[in-house]
């Protein structure tokens, strides 16, 4: 064992180069795999410390107005909820705050604390009289609003101004940042003042004594609707779900992340099975001699596999803790928005887990190759100095011949395929590094696609918010007294009750041309008139429908007959959630009181859209929010952008170090033609142009591999994440890429393993042709 | 009339970490259409004299100038190009390109001047015999097949000076002696050319002028024949009287 590690260590002291590149392309790849298991595993979940410590609720329902409270307050018994809280007073509350105007769910509650969840305040106090009020801390920072701002409610007569005097965190709430109308509290006795006739409800939040299954608070839910008048429950939110869209940027990124970590890790493989090759091809000779003074084959395979697991273990105590730190502020962005103090989240067990992994996979890698030193003859390989060289690459130089390539250039395409196994993994590695650059930029992409289409960005042009203070006449007079005006879509929000789906669904309710709103179908087709429905996959499913299928729903104790036409791409209702969309004149009967929330405005050609957006404005400064379309608040999208581009430029330098090591050992092996070649009166550049060719063919077979393969895999999670709204994903959403992307990030790739190839291309040009020829 | 080819003034190389081989202030002159060996025992500093007149490898001090130009002037890629265009280097190991068919071999200096030369270079296999092995790669021919290969590569760019160094080393005698006699047949032709051998009986048996190295000088500088001498039997060498 002593002389196996003693030679071992001396080779390694020999090969400092190959072993630096062992040790940058591992401590890449086993970076890259941590950061993604540290994201995938959260060791240290902020959202269920936080869900414990302030007793989050496991079920938090809305009840209709009409319900009577002290119905409400058995409802617990009849669930058998260990806790509750409530029924808390609650209603649409819309304030202007500087020139912005929001829309939020008001509480009416005396204090943060109680049975179960309770409110964590992060800044400032609970609200002591009726002008007071606190906002959730996220939507605060989210939307820039301070302790002490004032903010002018517009929904209600009179506008009132209420002071911003806390900043609460609850649990039991959505993000801010990925969707949801965010919670305000006042105290009991301010409420009455901020609501109008028949717009307040009440919410109750049940906890029960161990962590229910989704199952079962189906069938708590099932049970209430059961025990009161029917249309009581107007929605509910339960704690899985409100986890899932708190932990959706690591969700939306944990297939993305695994895929890439599997990138990373078969490009290291194929690297360090390269290079061990290499070394063996090299040392054939040595080889000989060490078999020849006693070396056994296992002990021959040891100081081949030892020389890798060196850089690779040096690689891993750098790679594992450097890429937690890396990861750790994803991790603090979590905390930070529960209002918990960030404790970094190391784990010695997943630090051991990617230890052990990068270990085995980099063994098994140079195994292979090591296991041709230790079959080696002695006899056999002490006559030859190195491996009989590559013989492959006579098409590839054949074929540039025909097209009257420069010399250097149909030898240097030759050259990289004179090992045929070299250049599959070098062209292997190449293909992980560009398509998951291609996979990356499409999926960041494609969630600001998918933003700006749920804002319905190019589509319309202006989108006009409307109080409830203010009737649909005037609005609507208000809006079409603009001459530039074009195109008016109103939209209002119902809760229709359909069979076999738990909670009263979410219906988006159009009036005028709706199809124009650029809704993209997955089947089907958008609807035509009264009666028919469009809706999103979650729903067709749970509600067991087909397309054409009739259904009944019932809105305001009226029953409907629907018809699904056509299945709508969705993402608003989140995951598991349920949204159909139809036609003004489907309930006009049935809820005459109907008054749209906002108006969709498509100006006419050249008009100026910040005037419009101004003018507008001024018409009805208190009553109307007046804003361009836009995708939103996409800021989650570009931790989440940051991160898979990250990565991916973490491949993408993996598979530079994979080509930098192939072009090298390349050269050294071909060293003494190189010398042969500059005899015959090849110049130093010409030298340069032999292995730059080399690479940048390489490259550029890796590139048109790598385009289809990147677009299959972007495709492939971009279905998953589809899948997680319910959705099947529309064909026009897979086309992110413009045609000359596709074409500039492979040539991209050849630029770069042309870099890649100037050090050992400037080597062999500098190669000295005595002291190689003399050495043979 | 001769004219002077190739002029060593004053030449030295020594070499860091004392490797053998060094020159100490050799100057000799080569003239056109001369054939001449030098020779000496291994380490002597023959082939590092050859290496030098090639711009293989600069000179400690001293200038190596060839038909007017002082190799010393020139850059890597101006070294590379004189090669190309005025040397010819046939090797004892021949140093075929392995992935390279034989006629590809051939044409590679023509190439990397951006000729096709394949007429010529058919010309010349057919000349050196080696037609028919055209497009056979290096390791399917035998070692006399393979030096020809060389020796047209290098006479494929119809060079100044032909400089072949133990181009029969790796041969057998009568293989070596059939490659020799080629040589003697492009000298003929009118072809410079300067030999590097430690085979005395090889250097007195076809040049007309044997230089004689040790140690890195010259000791010996004998003109075997000459338009106006006829070539005599017995020429001396380091001293020493060798028949021919």
């Amino acid at each position: 064992m002593t002389a196996v590690l003693i030679k071992a260590i001396r080779d390694l002291r020999r090969r400092r180069l190959q072993a630096a590149v062992v040790f940058v392309t591992t401590m890449l790849a086993v970076g890259t795999g941590t950061i993604a298991l540290t994201l995938i595993a959260q060791t240290n979940d902020p959202y269920q410390v936080a869900f414990e410590a302030q007793k989050g609720a496991h079920l938090v329902v809305d009840f209709d107005g009409r319900v009577d409270p002290g119905t409400l307050a058995t409802t617990p018994a009849a669930i058998g909820a260990s806790a509750f809280a409530g029924p808390y007073r609650a209603t649409d509350m819309q304030f202007q705050s500087r020139s912005h105007k929001y829309t939020v769910t008001t509480i009416a509650r005396d204090n943060p604390g109680g049975d179960v969840g309770q409110l964590r305040i992060t800044g400032g106090r609970w609200p002591s009289s009726g002008n007071e009020i606190a906002l959730t801390r996220s939507f605060a920072d989210l939307n820039q609003v301070s302790i002490g701002d004032r903010l002018r409610v517009l929904s209600v007569p009179g506008a009132p101004i209420l002071t911003v005097v806390g900043l609460v965190v609850d649990i039991d709430e959505l993000r801010a940042d990925v969707g949801g109308q965010q919670h305000a509290w006042v105290i009991e006795s301010a409420f009455g003042s901020l609501t109008t006739k028949g717009t307040s409800y009440y919410k109750m939040d049940y906890r029960f004594a161990s962590d229910p299954t989704s199952a079962e608070l189906q069938a708590h839910l099932d049970t209430l609707r059961a025990s009161l008048p029917p249309d009581s429950i107007t929605s509910s939110i339960t704690y899985i779900f409100a986890r899932t869209v708190f932990h959706i940027s690591t969700q939306i990124l944990t297939g993305v992340l695994v895929a890439f970590s599997i990138f990373a890790l078969v490009a290291t493989a194929a690297i360090v099975a390269n290079l061990v090759t290499g070394i063996v091809i090299s040392a054939y000779r040595e080889i000989g001699i060490m078999k020849a003074v006693g070396f056994t084959p296992t002990q021959v395979i040891g100081v081949f596999v030892l020389q890798i697991l060196v850089p690779t273990a040096a690689a891993c105590v750098i790679g594992i803790p450097a890429a937690m730190v890396l990861s750790q502020p994803l991790l603090a962005s979590n905390s930070q928005a529960l209002g918990l103090a960030y404790q970094p989240a190391y784990s010695p067990v997943l630090g051991l887990l990617a230890l052990a992994g990068a270990l085995l996979i980099v063994t098994v890698a140079a195994l292979i190759p090591a296991f041709r030193a230790g079959r080696l003859k002695p006899a056999l390989v002490i006559a030859n100095a190195s491996a009989p060289r590559g013989q492959s690459g006579r098409w590839i130089r054949r074929a540039a011949s025909l097209v009257r390539m420069p010399r250097p250039v149909v030898l240097g395409l030759g050259d990289s395929a004179a090992r045929p196994v070299r250049a599959i993994l070098t062209v292997l590695a190449i293909v992980l590094g560009v398509a998951t650059v291609i996979v990356a930029l499409g999926e960041t992409r494609t969630f600001s696609e998918i933003y700006s289409y749920e804002g319905h960005v190019g589509k319309v042009d202006v989108v006009v918010a409307k109080s409830p203070a203010l009737a649909d006449a005037d609005a609507t007079r208000l809006i079409d007294s603009q001459p530039e005006t074009g195109r008016v879509v109103a939209e209002a929000f119902a809760n229709i009750t359909a069979k076999g789906i738990a909670d009263p669904v979410n219906t988006l309710t159009f009036r005028g041309d709706s199809a124009k709103l650029g809704y993209l179908l997955t089947s089907g087709r958008w609807f035509t008139g009264p009666g028919e429905v469009v809706a999103n996959g979650g729903f067709v499913h749970d509600a067991h429908l087909n397309l054409g299928d009739t259904f009944t729903g019932t809105v305001n104790g009226s029953a409907l007959t629907l018809r699904i036409v056509g299945v709508v791409y969705d993402f608003t209702a989140g995951p598991g959630g349920h949204i159909m969309m139809l036609d003004w004149s489907t309930l006009a009967a049935a809820v005459p009181d109907l008054s749209p929330s906002s108006y969709m405005v498509a100006l006419k050609p050249g008009s100026n859209l910040d005037a419009y957006v101004r003018r507008l404005s001024a018409a009805q400064p208190d009553l109307l929010d007046v804003q361009a379309a836009s995708a939103g608040n996409t800021a989650f999208l570009s931790v989440i952008a940051a991160v898979l581009l990250g990565i991916a430029g973490l491949i993408a330098l993996i598979a530079v170090a994979g080509i930098f090591n192939t072009l090298l050992l390349n050269t050294r092996e071909r060293l003494r033609d190189t010398a042969t070649l500059k005899t015959l009166g090849m110049s130093p550049r010409q030298v340069l142009g032999m292995v730059a060719s080399s690479a940048a063919f390489m490259a550029l077979l890796g590139g048109l591999v790598a385009v289809p393969a990147g677009i299959w895999v972007y495709r492939i999670l971009f279905d998953q994440l589809s899948n997680l709204g319910g959705n099947i994903t529309p064909p026009v959403f897979y086309d992110v890429y413009a045609n000359w992307e596709l074409v500039a990030i492979p040539l991209a790739g050849v630029f770069v393993a042309i870099a890649a190839a100037l050090i050992p291309g400037w080597w062999a040009a500098r190669t000295n042709v005595v002291e190689v020829l003399h050495a043979e | 009339m001769s004219s002077e080819l190739v002029r060593l003034t004053d030449l030295t190389k020594v070499y860091q970490g004392g490797i053998t081989g060094a020159l100490n202030g050799v100057s000799v002159s080569v003239d056109k259409g001369e054939f001449a060996a030098i020779m000496g025992p291994s380490g002597s500093g023959k082939s590092t004299m050859l290496n030098l007149i090639a711009g293989l490898d600069r000179p400690t001090s001293g200038t190596v100038s060839v038909g007017g130009t002082d190799l010393g002037k020139l850059g890597e890629a101006g070294l590379a190009r004189f090669r190309r265009d005025h040397i010819g280097f046939v090797f004892q190991f021949f140093y075929l390109l392995q992935n390279l068919t034989a006629l590809e071999n051939v044409l590679i200096p023509a190439q990397l001047k951006g000729n096709s030369a394949g007429a010529r270079a058919r010309q010349l296999m057919e000349r050196l015999g080696i037609q028919d092995v055209a497009n056979r790669y290096p390791a399917r021919l035998s070692g006399g097949q393979q030096q020809r290969v060389a020796l047209a590569r290098a006479l494929i760019n119809d060079p100044t000076l032909l400089l072949a160094d133990e181009p029969t080393g790796a041969l057998d005698t009568h293989t070596g002696d059939q490659v020799m006699e080629l040589l003697g047949q492009l000298h003929r032709d009118g072809q410079t050319i300067l030999l590097v051998t430690h085979d005395a009986k090889l250097a007195t048996r076809h040049a007309a002028r044997v230089l004689s190295v040790l140690d890195g000088k010259i000791v010996d500088d004998a003109r075997l024949e000459s338009p106006e001498r006829a070539a005599s039997e017995v020429i001396r060498v380091r001293g020493e009287e060798v028949s021919r």
